[in-house]
């Protein structure tokens, strides 16, 4: 059916190739920014491409990889940004203004489990147990291969399980071998 | 004598229950005036940032649209210089859902592709900026009418005192009715032999614009006097002036009538009537005698006349010094061009998820502002990928005078935000909504349902070979049902992944009814469709009828790794003080198991690169990973398409409105619009996390077994749950090492090439 052009130099090749590298997305590990004086339990905020610019600089690497590495979520500055606000917004009891903010940090990046959390324990403040299971459900796929957000994406579930009594199945999340 | 005096009595006391009633009416409906108030409807800001896909051209583009104007940012809001890539703009005073943001000056450097860099006017960064959302109509026109109501603070001191000067110079003096201006009025017209003067006041003009007919009968002039004198009763000066600043008819816009001067601002000028200059200010002022007589798109002399003499008038009284009059009347009119950004369709939905979402009581109050996930740019790209497109086919099309219809809806997955919907090919036309009420059988668009269903039992994979073999059933009705392939060939044991890919009938058939129907529509149900389609075995090929709506609200789930987002378009609304109003949040739900999801939608992908949608990822940039599905109803009356990128979930269709055969498939007549519309919108590739359980495989797309792509030319990846035992290509090595990556890490036939390269 579709046969890939042979005649491809090797130049472009490697220009395809680092193009391809570019919207894996697999994020730059980058120094390490604090937030910790928020009242939520602090996300790893450290800097990484937004998912959806896809245009930022790479260094081409050739070298298809077998296995993906460990992946690890990071907020970028600007998603960081807004995840400030908003916990400032909530500190205020300002849920709505700290909801509406975390919608424009999730426009930024979509599948940012860091930012499914940070939502889910908004819904949590305001006692939409319901919703932020949802949201924990979600981060823990988007939190696929990362451990730590993992980790953090559990803790969201099993608390929004437990408020609505469901003591059975919050325990079940806590014995997954990533909340060890 | 008696008989007299009871008749004078009746008579007053029925003047008396006349003014009590004229009163009353007029307290309650003043008062009550905010119910006929529509709310103003904001499109989403566009969101500036380092990497945000915004290239120079858009952002000029986006100022362009907000009425920013070219010029020293120094001299006030409203003003941007650009100079190469790097914008200087002075932001206006916005209220954001979530804020309210003073005026400030910000420096944007957009190179490439995208936002370099963000500053503010002192230099510090700026890690988020958000632009003005633009204003893209109103909702609730009670009478075709519309409104953008002026606060007290919003109204220009000179129009305050120059419609007093024009209209009605005693408003601050008389009761409501203006006993000397009627008898200079009288004098005037005698004198003149002809009616040149109306002797009106604002108040009486007001009066008349609340709750009267247009007649001239002596009756209705002195239930307007009597209205107006009560009305001065019960509210101050100012409420009056500011109620008749929002009211007084301006002109108007085809079928929408033009009330108020903050729409006639945006209406004639494009801009806030805070921005207006004197030279504007005068022409909304001298429009109020007569907006058809001086219409000045029509009569532009007439109105330049008018305006100057309102310009002197304001002058003579001192309002304006002989400098700025001088500059006025030497100006041109300054008219924006005719028409702009209409859109009937995305506001249907807007009224829709309104109603929905909202109580009633509270969408009543004054003053509303509606902020919604439209992205102008993707209604654009929708509208005009449509419209070319129907146009080409129309063109091509043997039947003449052919007019082919469409839909178009536009959203992100993730968030279920609705960004772009085109109801028809005219899309500015208000009409027949088809993106929202079209209801068509979805053809194959039903399949993926069937293989996910499949997967969710455990019991087959992408690589579960199933039989493409005819089928005649039996159906209650006592008929013969037979269904073919599309092609009218008969496939034998074919991969699941290829039958979804090539979109094989019999297959899909044969699977569904091994699977069950009920489970099927379970599977369409968890997925978001509200209603429940009758168990008929034809629903398998999409005899289901939905909207566009409706399929897009169904592949949200599968855009979403299983997780359904409700569609919404209404983020929120705030009251006039700011305040939102009460609403529902974002509905986030699992779906469907997100494995199960995951190994559906690299199927997906399949049929973009192998199957039916192989044209969807062309107008893309190389290597975008596309996942979708095209769709032909039965005899071709219904072509559709639904696919999605990592960034945008878009569906497509395209058949008559009268429900004739079009001729055209999925990919012939939707697909090219899909095609087109995301060309226009810049897109990451769909690139799923995927989940700890599963893992990557190659298999022979043509018979599905396990091979590499050093071996097979047709080897292609699939997604299994880990440790899944495939039947391997006999000599082929098919061990760990050469397990594919995931969809977007790396082309899977680059990988192959590259490996045979370095063989």
């Amino acid at each position: 059916m579709d046969q890939e052009p042979r005649a491809l130099t090797a130049a472009a090749a490697l220009a395809v190739l680092a193009g391809a590298l570019l919207v894996s997305g697999c994020p730059a590990p980058a120094p390490r920014a604090s937030s910790a004086s928020a009242p939520m339990p602090a996300a790893p905020t450290a800097s990484s491409p937004a998912p959806s610019s896809g245009s930022a600089p790479a260094v081409p690497t050739p070298a298809p990889r077998p296995a993906p590495p460990p992946r690890e979520n990071h907020l970028s500055p600007a998603t960081r940004s807004l995840v400030t606000q908003a916990r400032t917004l909530m500190a205020h009891g300002d849920l709505d203004g700290a909801s509406s903010t975390l919608d424009r940090a999730l426009r930024i990046e979509p599948n940012n489990p860091l930012l499914w959390i940070e939502r889910g324990r908004l819904r949590l403040a305001e006692n939409d147990a319901h919703q932020a299971e949802g949201c924990g459900r979600k981060a823990l796929a988007l939190a696929s291969g990362d451990r730590s957000t993992q980790h953090q994406a559990g803790r969201l579930l099993a608390d929004a399980l437990r408020a609505q009594q469901r003591n059975q199945e919050a325990r079940a999340v806590e014995t997954q071998p990533y909340m060890n | 004598m008696f008989i007299l005096g009871a008749g004078v009595l009746l008579l007053g006391l029925a003047v008396v229950l006349w003014v009590v009633h004229l009163d009353s009416v007029v307290t309650r409906e003043f008062q009550g005036r905010h119910w006929s108030v529509p709310a103003r409807v904001f499109a989403a800001p566009l969101e500036l940032y380092v990497g945000a896909p915004v290239a120079a051209a858009d952002l000029d583009e986006e100022l362009h649209r907000l009425h920013y104007r070219s010029g020293d940012p120094a001299a006030g809001p409203g003003f941007y210089r650009r100079r190469g890539e790097v914008f200087e703009v002075h932001a206006r005073r916005v209220r954001f859902i979530d804020e309210l943001r003073e005026p400030m000056q910000v420096s944007i450097r957009a190179g490439g592709d995208s936002i370099t860099d963000l500053r503010q006017a002192d230099g510090t960064e700026l890690p988020v900026f958000r632009l003005d959302p633009p204003v893209v109509g109103s909702v609730f026109p009670v009478h075709g009418e519309d409104r953008l109501v002026l606060s007290p603070d919003e109204v220009p001191p000179l129009l305050r005192s120059g419609i007093k000067l024009i209209e009605d110079r005693r408003f601050d003096a008389h009761p409501g009715v203006d006993l000397l201006g009627i008898l200079r009025a009288m004098w005037a017209n005698v004198r003149a032999r002809r009616v040149v003067q109306g002797g009106s006041t604002l108040t009486q003009q007001l009066v008349k614009n609340y709750f009267l007919s247009d007649e001239q009968t002596l009756g209705r002039k002195a239930t307007e006097a009597v209205m107006a004198l009560r009305l001065e009763r019960h509210f101050s000066k100012a409420e009056i002036l500011l109620a008749y600043l929002n009211e007084v008819y301006l002109g108007q816009d085809g079928a929408r009538a033009v009330h108020g001067f903050g729409l006639a601002s945006e209406f004639y000028f494009a801009k806030p009537l805070a921005e207006l200059d004197v030279g504007e200010l005068a022409l909304l002022i001298g429009l109020v005698k007569g907006p058809s007589f001086y219409d000045p798109r029509k009569h532009s002399e007439r109105a330049l006349a008018r305006r100057d003499l309102v310009v002197r008038e304001l002058a003579d009284a001192h309002l304006i010094d002989a400098t700025a009059a001088a500059r006025a009347a030497a100006s041109p009119l300054g008219l924006r061009p005719p028409g702009g950004s209409y859109v009937p369709a995305y506001l249907d939905l807007v009224r829709r998820h309104l109603k929905r979402d909202y109580a009633e009581a509270d969408l009543a109050a004054a003053g509303l502002a509606v902020y919604t996930s439209l992205d102008p740019r993707a209604q654009a790209a929708a509208e005009h990928a449509l419209a070319q497109n129907l146009k080409r086919l129309d063109a091509a099309s043997r039947v003449r005078n052919d007019h082919l219809e469409g839909a178009v809806i536009v959203a992100e997955p993730n968030s279920g935000d609705v960004v772009a919907v085109v109801g028809g090919r005219e899309a500015d036309s208000a009409g027949f909504d088809r993106a929202l009420d079209a209801r068509r059988p979805i053809g194959s668009l039903v399949k993926p349902a069937v293989y996910l269903t499949a997967l969710e039992t455990g019991r087959y994979t992408a690589a579960t070979l199933i039989e493409d073999a005819p089928i005649e059933l039996k159906l209650e009705d006592g008929s013969t049902w037979a269904p073919q392939n599309f092609e009218h060939v008969i496939y034998g044991r074919v991969p699941m992944a290829r039958a979804l890919a090539e979109s094989m009938n019999l297959a899909t058939v044969r699977l569904g009814l091994d699977l069950g129907l009920p489970q099927v529509v379970d599977t369409l149900q968890h997925l978001g469709l509200e209603t429940r389609p009758a168990l008929n075995p034809s629903l398998l090929l999409g005899s289901v009828e939905m909207t566009p709506l409706e399929v897009v609200q169904v592949y949200t789930a599968l855009a979403n790794g299983g997780f359904r987002a409700r569609l919404r378009a209404v983020h929120a609304v705030l009251d006039e003080h700011g305040r939102p109003l009460k609403s529902f949040k974002v509905q986030v739900e699992e779906a469907a198991p997100p494995a199960a999801v995951y190994q559906l939608d690299r199927m997906l992908t399949l049929v973009t690169t192998h199957g039916t949608g192989r044209d969807a990822p062309n107008r893309l940039p190389r290597g975008t990973v596309v996942a979708g599905k095209t769709g032909t109803s039965s005899d071709t009356r219904d072509s559709w398409f639904a696919g999605f990128t990592g960034s945008y979930l878009s569906v497509v269709w395209v058949g008559y409105d009268d429900n004739r055969p079009t001729g055209l498939t999925g990919a012939a007549g939707a697909l090219p619009v899909w095609a087109d519309t995301l060309a226009r919108l810049k897109s990451v590739s769909f690139q799923p996390v995927p989940p700890e359980n599963l893992e990557e495989r190659w298999i022979s797309f043509k018979d599905g077994l396990e091979t590499t792509p050093a071996c097979s030319a047709d080897a292609v990846a699939i997604a299994v749950p880990k440790d899944s035992v495939l039947a391997g290509e006999p000599g082929c090595n098919s061990s760990p090492g050469n397990a594919p990556a995931p969809p977007g890490s790396l082309p899977e036939k680059m990988k192959a090439w590259i490996k045979n390269l370095v063989r």
